[in-house]
């Protein structure tokens, strides 16, 4: 479902962030991407999400390829992607219950049914009691919660996530990949940058690993390998 | 409406809610988000103030100069008569010879209404208002001559001067007077008042379309995170424009109010003066206020460049912010 095909990007000035880089998810499949920070795995993030367009190359989703979208497409395809970020990107002088529903109020969800599923997704996430504060009064951890939520509030058939468990503690981390295990589970496709290797470990799923810029790895890791 | 997966049930359109409650929902939706760019404005209340002000008391100018023409125009309206012919007699004429023209000139299709003064109401009325008085009476003879007023049926400067001509030629007619050029001049500067008017409004209106368009460009950048996020999570331009031009549409409502009670006082203000003059004139002028069309007409104008000032600088700006 998700496609890049011989993908290079780079940046005015000559950085090189990604070179040739080809790989497949396919519906339903859960993914590691990850890398040292600088190895490219932002930008991989932000060519799905059409922040970037790539140099060279094919970004398909579901066959269609997004070089080929208009300008005024682009918000479309962002609605059928849901996208963690590491720094959350709350609205922080909205309610958490404001920050949920955006999507869904952009999508021109109104009363019941808009209520209804934000409260189904904030439930998800544990947070169902915190609906009514402003994202400042809560954790990091909550706030990433938060951002879940948020992403998976409309349903996306894919789901991407920018080290999502960046500066949380084992505890939390583990958690925070449950929630994305049980999406996985409904069906949705996962793809997780992260850097916390112990994670990708003990959860053992496919890992792309990406080093300078160029795909180094794919599939199963080796537990031992130092990277 | 999805892009990627054809099959997927997207947006409220998707999940089958009917299309009655759709097109309720869409007034609800834009009264909704009416009164939440109202609550914006309210809480900053410093910036928005300023906006409406500067919004209201630009219009206020264009807006009293109009009313000034208006008035004076209605002014000029009453000079109608002024295009009357005074045909002065010949000393030499009897009263029958003139009562005879009179009746002639009364069967003239081109006449409206004949009116004659006679040497002694002249006389009499000259004593009163000349201030002279008693020292008229040491005169041994009346030396005024008889006067018959014409009122040309056709008022228009051209029309008034051909029957001027042909009145002239009447055997008793020592001359005939009509006195048009002074109303010529009025009217010219009467219009020379209102492409004034013109101009200046175009100048102001103008300047509040920048002021509005650079409030708005300000407090676009003032949200330029929450701008980010929204683009993020798949909003459209349109959706994220809307409470700007919102926005705008209040700056409008409430500058227009403005100006409109700014006027208001200003005229009252005048009232007094007008009262004034008008009396030491003796005539019974009163001064127009705005129409209720007049006042819609300033509300919808405020309100049209309210969201004209805000459209520019929502376009221009928005394109500017993309997620990074």
């Amino acid at each position: 479902m998700l496609q890049f095909d011989h993908v290079s990007k780079s940046y005015p000035g000559g950085f090189v962030a990604l070179e040739r880089i080809n790989f497949r998810i396919a519906k339903g499949e859960m993914v590691f991407l990850t890398g040292h920070s600088g190895a490219g795995k932002s930008t991989i993030l932000k060519l799905i999400s059409m922040i970037e367009r790539p140099s060279t190359g094919r970004v398909m989703i579901n066959n269609i390829d997004l070089s080929r979208l208009k300008r005024s497409q682009v918000p479309y395809v962002r609605r059928d992607v849901g996208i963690i970020y590491q720094n959350h990107r709350l609205l922080m002088n909205h309610t958490v219950f404001d920050n949920v529903a955006l999507p869904l109020v952009i999508e021109g969800f109104t009363g019941k049914e808009m209520v209804k599923r934000v409260h189904a997704a904030l439930d998800k996430v544990g947070l169902l009691d915190k609906q009514r504060c402003l994202p400042q009064t809560l954790s990091g951890g909550e706030q990433q919660r938060v951002g879940i939520a948020r992403a998976v509030v409309n349903k996306p058939p894919l789901l991407l996530a920018d080290e999502p468990t960046g500066n949380l503690d084992p505890e939390l981390s583990r958690d925070i990949m449950r929630v994305f295990e049980a999406f996985n589970q409904v069906g949705v496709s996962v793809l997780v940058a992260t850097h916390d290797l112990g994670l990708i470990a003990r959860m053992r799923y496919r890992t792309l690993t990406l080093k300078q810029g160029r795909m180094i790895n794919d599939g199963l890791m080796p537990v031992q390998e130092p990277l | 409406m999805s892009i990627l997966f054809s099959g997927r049930a997207s947006g409220a359109k998707a999940n089958k809610i009917n299309f009655i409650r759709r097109f309720v929902m869409f007034f609800v939706n834009h009264l909704r988000q009416a009164l939440f760019s109202l609550g914006e404005l309210w809480r900053t209340p410093g910036s928005s103030l300023m906006t409406m002000a500067v919004l209201g008391l630009s219009l206020t100018l264009p807006t009293t100069l109009h009313l000034l023409v208006k008035n004076v125009q209605q002014v000029s309206g009453g000079f109608a008569k002024a295009a009357e012919i005074s045909l002065f007699i010949r000393d030499s004429a009897t009263s029958q010879q003139v009562q005879g023209l009179k009746t002639i000139l009364e069967g003239d299709p081109q006449i409206a209404a004949v009116r004659h003064i006679s040497k002694d109401a002249a006389m009499q009325e000259f004593q009163q208002a000349s201030g002279f008085g008693a020292a008229l009476n040491y005169l041994t003879e009346n030396p005024l001559p008889d006067v018959l007023v014409v009122l040309p049926l056709h008022t228009e400067p051209a029309a008034a001067r051909a029957l001027q001509q042909q009145l002239e030629k009447e055997r008793i007619v020592e001359f005939a007077k009509l006195d048009l050029e002074w109303l010529q001049r009025l009217d010219a500067v009467v219009l020379l008042l209102q492409q004034a008017v013109v101009a200046i409004g175009l100048l102001l209106l103008s300047a509040v379309l920048l002021i509005v368009s650079n409030t708005i460009r300000l407090s676009i950048i003032s949200k330029r995170e929450e701008i980010e996020v929204m683009k993020l999570v798949g909003a459209t331009d349109a959706f994220i424009q809307r409470p700007f031009l919102y926005t705008g549409f209040w700056f409008g409502v409430f500058g227009g109010l403005l100006a409109f009670l700014v006027t208001e006082v200003l005229l009252w203000w005048l009232r007094g003066a007008i009262a004034g003059i008008s009396d030491l004139y003796q005539s019974d002028f009163r001064l127009q206020a705005m129409s209720l069309q007049e006042f819609g007409g300033l509300i919808l104008l405020a309100v049209l460049l309210g969201v004209i000032g805000s459209y520019l600088s929502v376009r221009r700006h928005l394109r500017a912010i993309e997620p990074s």
